[in-house]
């Protein structure tokens, strides 16, 4: 159930002061930070986004998922008014998002996909620039340049170029420069690609940090343990649709697969692999390059059942391992290809 | 907010080495080579008189005419010859050898002169006898069907020289061809500051560049930010142009004339060109940078080759033959009026070019406008 009201608590309001649209969660009314219907794109032929519709709300870690060329930037530089589309409507803090709607951006922060930085300005001088762009007064921003620097650790090297920096570090500059202002809304596009792990986990340690003090964050990737760690709601699109959205396990509940079964270093005739897809509970079996995966469905525990026809069978088995599904297996079940297409 | 983004371009243009060095020390160095094979070009075309001998023998002792005629040619500041007086031919024959002269006069029915080789003073010397030759007949045939004009000043009337056309100044100023090839550098100089230009468009249009995006996505108006860069961007060219000037005026004694506040408005003039020129290019060409670096240097550099930077008489043939050409060069249009100033005592001239630049400013000025305004993006 979606309902309008106007809200009189201050701390809930964005700074243009202005009516906003509330969601319930459970039984929580959260003021919608971003609200997109039915959003169409085209370029010529191709449908970029396709009806799309989200609503965002208030303090959630909101990750929007989906394979390479999905539409995930598109829905955001649309959404940012950066791109033109050519049906829908787009509110952000309950007010229609334009390009000159100063009181909104003044309130987001983005973080490209790509580094966004200047190479002829050093790391300070990069945030102090942009957070320059929201925050006139200079106390004010030296103080938020250095919360800004602390944040993302990279005190140690405040005056060096971005060529100097390792990917990891640039990253870090990059997320740096796009929340020195504080912003109430942080929009991150896939901010930890061909980024090493132990980057990635600075990162995502952040943005669950930032998001702590308040901040809604939209995140984007097409890595679905990123979002499966992070995101408090996901939505899974594909060409530009909509194919599914809630909680992790919401997501999860949605499809028939309760339980991997993978077996290595297999050898099995094709009678009795057969006889084990007639097992109770086994969804599917498959044989491929000397793995066996088993795929059972919700509520049924087939890993006993699997190794007690392994033994009566006698047939030997090297390395055995049960995964619960993912949001691959999600995207998988729904659109029958996987996500990383 | 417009000063804030205005250093912080400021420090981003200047410290951006390459671009630094294209638009300032590569007009510097290009300047030196310049002068350095350029400065004897003026000297070479004044006149040296020429090193000529005449062999004294009875011929030329009787032959009182060209003895008087020898003389006065080889006195003066203006003199045609250095005149020697060989005492026979054969030690005529050994300066001949020696190169000590161009070639010699021998006297007789028929004056005869040697050479070693041909060239310039040889063709002079022949230019001379045959003259000569002409006036002297001339003055024979005339004395002998009438011995009174003589009297009437015939030989004066012979010897004076008269030109039908009228040489008219442009101005006070000495012509120097060679100055064209150091305007022309300071106008290839204006023009690479388009490179500056481009950079400030490429930086503020979101379908171009992440930051251009971010900057997009803050709470300021793209055009201020716009503004505020290309300012930035201009300074640095202005006194870029500046550095050049000076040093081609004190370090290579490169003349401007007299009118130096004119020639500060035309490189200011210079610099604007430069910046809107890269900016609409930036703007109007959609593909990747190397692109528009690749349009902005051919433009250039062709303009320059053009307004005659690497050939002289090419500013002269455009203008001779294809008069529209002339006024579609930016290149051609600041070298021109820097020429106009130093040369002319009009104006008029230095005017039109710089009218023209101002047409080319609100033009590039206009078309950039129009596309950087556009608040949303078809594509990024």
């Amino acid at each position: 159930m979606t309902i309008v009201m106007i809200v009189n608590d201050q701390r809930h309001l964005p700074r243009c002061g202005c009516s906003i649209t509330l969601s319930t969660v459970g039984e929580e009314l959260l003021p919608l930070i971003i609200h997109v219907k039915n959003l169409v794109k085209r370029y010529g032929e191709l449908v970029a986004l396709d009806h799309l519709s989200l609503d965002i709300k208030e303090g959630e870690i909101f990750g929007l998922l989906g394979p390479n060329g999905s539409g995930k930037s598109t829905a955001i530089n649309c959404i940012l008014s950066l791109l033109s589309y050519d049906k829908g409507e787009v509110e952000i803090f309950g007010r229609k998002m334009a390009p000159d709607a100063y009181d909104i951006k003044r309130d987001i922060g983005i973080v490209m996909q790509n580094v966004a930085v200047f190479d002829e300005l050093t790391v300070y001088e990069n945030i102090d620039y942009f957070c320059g762009l929201y925050v006139r007064n200079k106390a004010e921003r030296k103080r938020l340049v250095e919360e800004a620097i602390a944040f993302v650790e990279l005190d140690d090297f405040r005056k060096f170029y971005p060529k100097k920096l390792s990917g990891g570090l640039l990253r870090r500059l990059n997320i740096a420069c796009g929340i020195a202002h504080k912003p109430k809304l942080i929009i991150l596009d896939e901010p930890t690609v061909a980024v090493d792990p132990q980057s990635r986990n600075k990162i995502l340690e952040g943005i669950e940090r930032l998001n702590a003090q308040g901040a809604t964050i939209v995140y984007t990737s097409h890595y679905m343990e990123e979002v499966e760690q992070l995101c408090s709601r996901i939505v899974i699109i594909d060409k530009g649709r909509v194919i599914a959205s809630g909680t992790n396990e919401e997501l999860k509940a949605m499809i028939t697969l309760g339980e991997k079964i993978t077996i290595e270093a297999f050898s099995i005739d094709a009678e009795q692999l057969r006889q084990m897809r007639e097992l109770p509970g086994i969804v599917s079996v498959e044989h491929i390059d000397k793995r066996l995966i088993i795929k059972s469905g919700k509520g049924t525990n087939n890993l006993e059942t699997v190794l007690d026809f392994l033994k009566t069978h006698q047939i030997g088995f090297g390395r055995i391992y049960s995964e619960l599904p993912t949001l691959n297996d999600v995207f998988l079940e729904i659109t029958g290809k996987q996500l990383r297409d | 907010m417009f000063t804030h983004i205005f250093i912080y371009r400021f420090k981003c243009l200047i410290r951006d080495r390459q671009l630094v060095f294209w638009t300032l020390l590569f007009p510097i160095l290009l300047g030196t080579f310049f002068y350095m094979a350029f400065s004897n070009l003026n000297n070479e075309e004044t006149f040296k008189p020429i090193d000529a001998a005449v062999v004294n023998d009875s011929a030329y002792q009787q032959d009182s005419q060209l003895r008087m005629v020898m003389q006065s040619v080889s006195k003066g500041k203006d003199r045609l010859f250095n005149l020697k007086t060989a005492s026979n031919q054969a030690e005529a024959d050994n300066w001949l050898k020696q190169d000590k002269i161009d070639g010699y006069y021998t006297s007789g029915e028929e004056i005869k002169l040697t050479v070693k080789e041909t060239g310039i003073s040889q063709s002079i010397m022949k230019s001379f006898v045959d003259q000569y030759r002409t006036s002297s007949s001339a003055v024979t045939n005339i004395a002998k069907k009438n011995p009174k004009a003589l009297q009437n000043g015939l030989l004066k009337d012979v010897g004076e020289q008269r030109s039908y056309t009228k040489e008219v100044s442009g101005g006070s100023a000495e012509p120097n061809n060679v100055l064209n090839y150091f305007y022309s550098l300071i106008a290839m100089a204006c023009l690479y500051g388009s490179f500056w230009g481009m950079k400030e468009v490429t930086d503020i249009q979101a379908d171009i560049t992440d930051r251009a995006a971010r900057v997009n996505m803050a709470p300021v108006h793209k055009l201020e930010a716009f503004l505020a860069g290309s300012c930035a961007a201009l300074i640095i060219l202005f006194v870029e142009i500046m550095i050049l000037l000076a040093y081609l005026q004190f370090g290579l004694n490169i003349s401007f004339g007299q009118r130096t506040g004119y020639v500060l408005l035309t490189a200011l003039i210079g610099s604007v060109l430069g910046i809107s020129f890269g900016a609409f290019i930036g703007a109007v060409i959609k593909a990747g940078e190397g692109l528009k670096i690749a349009c902005l240097i051919v433009v250039t550099n062709l303009g320059s080759f053009l307004a005659g930077m690497m050939y002289m008489n090419m500013k002269y043939l455009i203008a001779t033959y294809v008069p529209p050409l002339a006024w579609l060069n930016p290149v051609n249009l600041l070298t021109d009026a820097f020429y106009a100033l130093y040369y002319y005592d009009s104006l008029h001239r230095y005017a039109l070019n710089m009218g023209m630049m101002v047409l080319f400013i609100i033009f590039f000025c206009a078309g950039t406008y129009l596309i950087v305004r556009r608040r949303k993006y078809a594509s990024i």
